[in-house]
């Protein structure tokens, strides 16, 4: 098997992120994956850096082939009837239908669920959007994952308390969500077959986000406090646990020694004043968390990162750099396992983009591919998937459909 | 949808949510436990701030749904009770500590069970020994590196992030090995590495460097010398308004946004009638300026300051504008958005008769509804009931297990 989902098919009309991550997770699974775009309105995510060689063009972003490897693309205007007529077939063919368009636009279509429905029942089809597709405030609200990180409650998380928030990392739910929507697939791919019933499956990548900081809206719920930013790391319940600078710019250390056990083998290699019978139990460490982080920062400050993590790990304490892009390129760990692939592509040559997410001993999962480039696979796409021949395809192209 | 799925989860903090999603999709989920308790029992915060092995908030959030036993898996008894078990079930979810191998390692696993383990770096390679810790995993991840301001150490997240990854990536890795089982394939054996599932949350940071790109710095956007936040401050708290949003899709938001900023009269006309989706090329071209970007910022600095997180929301609805409120946990369980969607279903938390409304769907679908069918089970709540309907295990027989410490 080319992975455990080989023979599962997608219609991938989804763009940016959350829909084209969710789409290759189901790609490096095996599942074949048709990607909908067209040249008069190209996936935006193509607009988006990084690129190959910090150079723009439609062709060269690099996330935009690390978030739709190994799927095949089509080009085509939905808006004309005869590429609606074009998705439908592709709905016959396929199991799954995955779109993020704004809520309402498939409807205005005519390609929503109840369309698609009515033309296969089974069909399993997933929107997603950023508060979903009900409720008050879904209409109208369309956007990335910022505004999801925003509004799941992240955003305010992080940052100084003296400062505004600082905000997640980039549009974080876009990330978040394809970890809801696909285990939702797969679990409605296992009731199909075994009951043959389809379904619609609406995901909110807010409320995606609010499931991974769950346990601060417990703590909202149940002690009526509201969780804010606290700018430190690590938790005030254990010490020394943190963040701690290295030499050079902006090069930083995790180190997690709060257990007797961590504590004993950290104060033996940094020594000096962190030897002190005072700072023998977790409470008199607690209480002395300032000293205790001064020491470490001071016996850090002037080493290199990544020595420092290999020194600290080779004697068992929990020590990691803070990895920067540079580092995960280098990473050993990445480089083991093989996650970077190197992918090649006419325009650009080669770049490197991540590989599958987990491994499955006995089932190898594919090949990491290049994404498409805009409507690689539209004549492919047509003859084998729609029945079309030669004639109906050239027809399409020359009436403007093949976009 | 999973109600003939029975999945056993040996429970770790990285397997809780692998377990809570199969649950919440109605799998039979049972964790199992040292008698002592899962380490996910004493991990803040508590009910009240009163620790217990009973009070864990993040236990109660990410258990729900599931049914829970004791037993030593390092006793004899122990492990031919789990091989038992095994029988039973269609599912494994384990974590593997660095260097101990995985708990069931050794352990005869019938050939149709998918079997998922969560390890921080993977079972093998240069650092399979690393000792890991939520903080040391996230570090690894690459995002904390971006994270912040650039005049003060990187920031993580409050509340663990790598138990998230790891678990929703390992929900993930266990459906497709069952989709691959119902489709005629045997058991499979499969990995999660929590480094690499935390990565998602670097976005393509990873593929930087191996792209012919410079090195990113963490620290807040300026383009062209100009100085552009993510995050305003208004009248009653914070607002994300993403500014530097250009090109054929995005610059239209950003283009009503100046207009809106204009007509409310924070800054001239003409700043609006820039071109916002063009506007990085015509920066290159010296046909735009810094100081137009400037002079937006500023606008919208102004405008957010005079209105609440309410208002600029409904508005960046009605306008179409990459904004949004950045919301708090009150926020939150007050929204009507999240509220009539019904998001919410509630959690009986101490088994006491306290009862909480939580946002539970995290999907909706049009036939089939997330429910709380139990809350998340109290320490070894389940064992008489699992040992004696799926290990035949009689009530004299499981006396003698308590007494010799193996329950």
């Amino acid at each position: 098997m080319a992975g455990p989902l080989e023979g599962i098919r997608v219609l991938d009309m989804s763009w940016v992120m959350v829909g084209p991550v969710s789409g290759r997770y189901l790609a490096d699974l095996g599942a074949d994956v048709v990607k909908i775009e067209s040249r008069s309105r190209i996936d935006p995510l193509r607009t988006l850096g990084p690129f190959k060689d910090a150079k723009p063009g439609s062709e060269r972003s690099v996330s935009y082939h690390n978030l739709n490897a190994g799927k095949r693309g089509l080009a085509i205007n939905i808006k004309e009837p005869r590429g609606r007529d074009v998705i439908l077939r592709l709905v016959d063919w396929a199991d799954v239908v995955l779109e993020s368009f704004t809520p309402g636009v498939l409807e205005s279509l005519r390609l929503d669920y109840a369309n698609l429905k009515a033309r296969k029942a089974d069909i399993i089809m997933v929107s997603t959007s950023i508060l979903g597709q009900t409720g008050p405030h879904a209409a109208g609200t369309s956007g990335v994952g910022t505004m999801g990180a925003a509004m799941s409650g992240a955003s305010g998380l992080i940052g100084w308390p003296d400062r505004p928030p600082s905000g997640t990392y980039g549009p974080w739910t876009d990330g978040v969500a394809p970890r809801f929507i696909v285990p939702s697939v797969l679990a409605a791919l296992h009731r199909k077959s075994r009951s043959g019933e389809g379904c619609y499956i609406d995901v909110a990548q807010a409320e995606a986000g609010i499931q991974f900081i769950m346990p601060a809206y417990y703590e909202y719920a149940a002690n009526r406090s509201i969780p804010t930013r606290r700018g430190r790391a690590g938790s005030p319940l254990r010490c020394p646990q943190g963040v701690y600078p290295c030499a050079g710019e902006d090069r930083w250390i995790v180190i997690d020694a709060s257990t007797d056990a961590h504590w004993s083998r950290l104060r033996e290699v940094v020594g000096g004043g962190l030897a002190d019978a005072r700072y023998d139990t977790l409470i008199s460490r607690l209480r002395n968390r300032e000293a205790i982080d001064h020491a470490v920062s001071e016996w850090t400050r002037t080493r290199d990162a990544q020595e420092t993590e290999t020194e600290l790990q080779a004697v068992g304490v929990p020590a990691h750099i803070v990895s920067r892009a540079g580092d995960l390129a280098r990473d050993l760990h990445l480089r083991h396992v093989n996650h970077l692939r190197r992918i090649e592509d006419p325009e650009f040559g080669e770049a490197e983009i991540e590989g599958p997410r987990s491994s499955f001993y006995g089932t190898p999962l594919a090949e990491t591919r290049r994404g498409p480039r805009i409507g690689e696979h539209s004549a492919e796409i047509l003859r084998e998937l729609c029945g079309m021949d030669d004639r109906e395809i050239a027809e399409l192209k020359e009436s403007g459909v093949l976009v | 949808m999973l109600h003939d799925i029975r999945v056993l989860e040996i429970s770790a903090p990285e397997t809780m949510m692998a377990g809570r999603i199969l649950a919440d999709f109605g799998a039979e989920v049972v964790v199992v436990e040292p008698p002592g308790g899962a380490p996910g029992r004493r991990m803040e915060p508590f009910l009240a701030d009163v620790p217990g092995v009973e009070r864990s908030l993040t236990w109660h959030a990410l258990n729900r749904n599931k049914r829970a036993i004791t037993l030593d898996l390092n006793a004899a008894d122990g492990r031919e009770l789990i091989t038992t078990l095994l029988r039973n079930f269609d599912a494994i979810i384990e974590g593997a500590a660095p260097g101990d191998g995985a708990p069931l390692d050794g352990i005869d696993i019938p050939g149709t069970v998918v079997r998922c383990t969560i390890s921080p770096f993977a079972q093998s390679g240069p650092k399979s020994d690393y000792l890991a810790t939520d903080l040391i995993v996230m570090a690894s991840s690459g995002a904390p590196s971006m994270t912040g301001d650039s005049d003060r150490p990187p920031i993580f997240y409050s509340v663990p992030q790598s138990i998230m990854e790891a678990g929703a990536e390992a929900a993930i890795t266990v459906l497709a090995g069952i989709v691959a089982r119902d489709r005629g394939a045997g058991g499979q054996r499969a990995e999660v590495s929590a480094r690499i599932a935390a990565m998602m949350s670097s976005m393509s940071m990873p593929t930087v460097i191996g792209s012919g790109n410079h090195e990113p710095k963490r620290a807040e956007t300026t383009i062209a010398g100009a100085r552009v936040p993510a995050i305003f401050e208004c009248a009653d708290g914070y607002m994300l308004v993403t500014v530097p949003a250009f090109g054929p899709a995005f610059g239209r938001m950003t283009q009503r946004l100046a207009k809106w900023a204009a007509d409310e009269g924070h800054m001239p006309r003409e700043i609006a009638d820039v071109n916002w989706s063009t506007f990085p090329r015509d920066l290159a071209n010296k046909t735009s300026t810094p100081d137009q970007l400037r002079a937006l910022v500023e606008g919208v600095t102004l405008l957010c300051r005079g209105k609440t997180k309410s208002e600029l929301g409904t508005a960046a609805r009605k306008l179409g504008l990459l904004a949004a409120p950045v919301m708090d946990m009150r926020d939150i369980s007050e929204s009507p958005q999240y509220r009539e969607r019904g998001l919410w279903n509630s959690v009986p938390i101490t088994h006491d008769g306290c009862d909480f409304d939580v946002p539970v769907r995290f999907a909706q679908f049009s036939n089939f509804s997330i429910e709380t069918r139990r809350p998340a089970p109290t320490l070894s709540q389940h064992t008489a009931e699992i040992l004696r309907d799926y290990a035949a295990i009689s009530p004299t027989e499981l006396q003698a297990l308590f007494v010799h410490g193996v329950i």
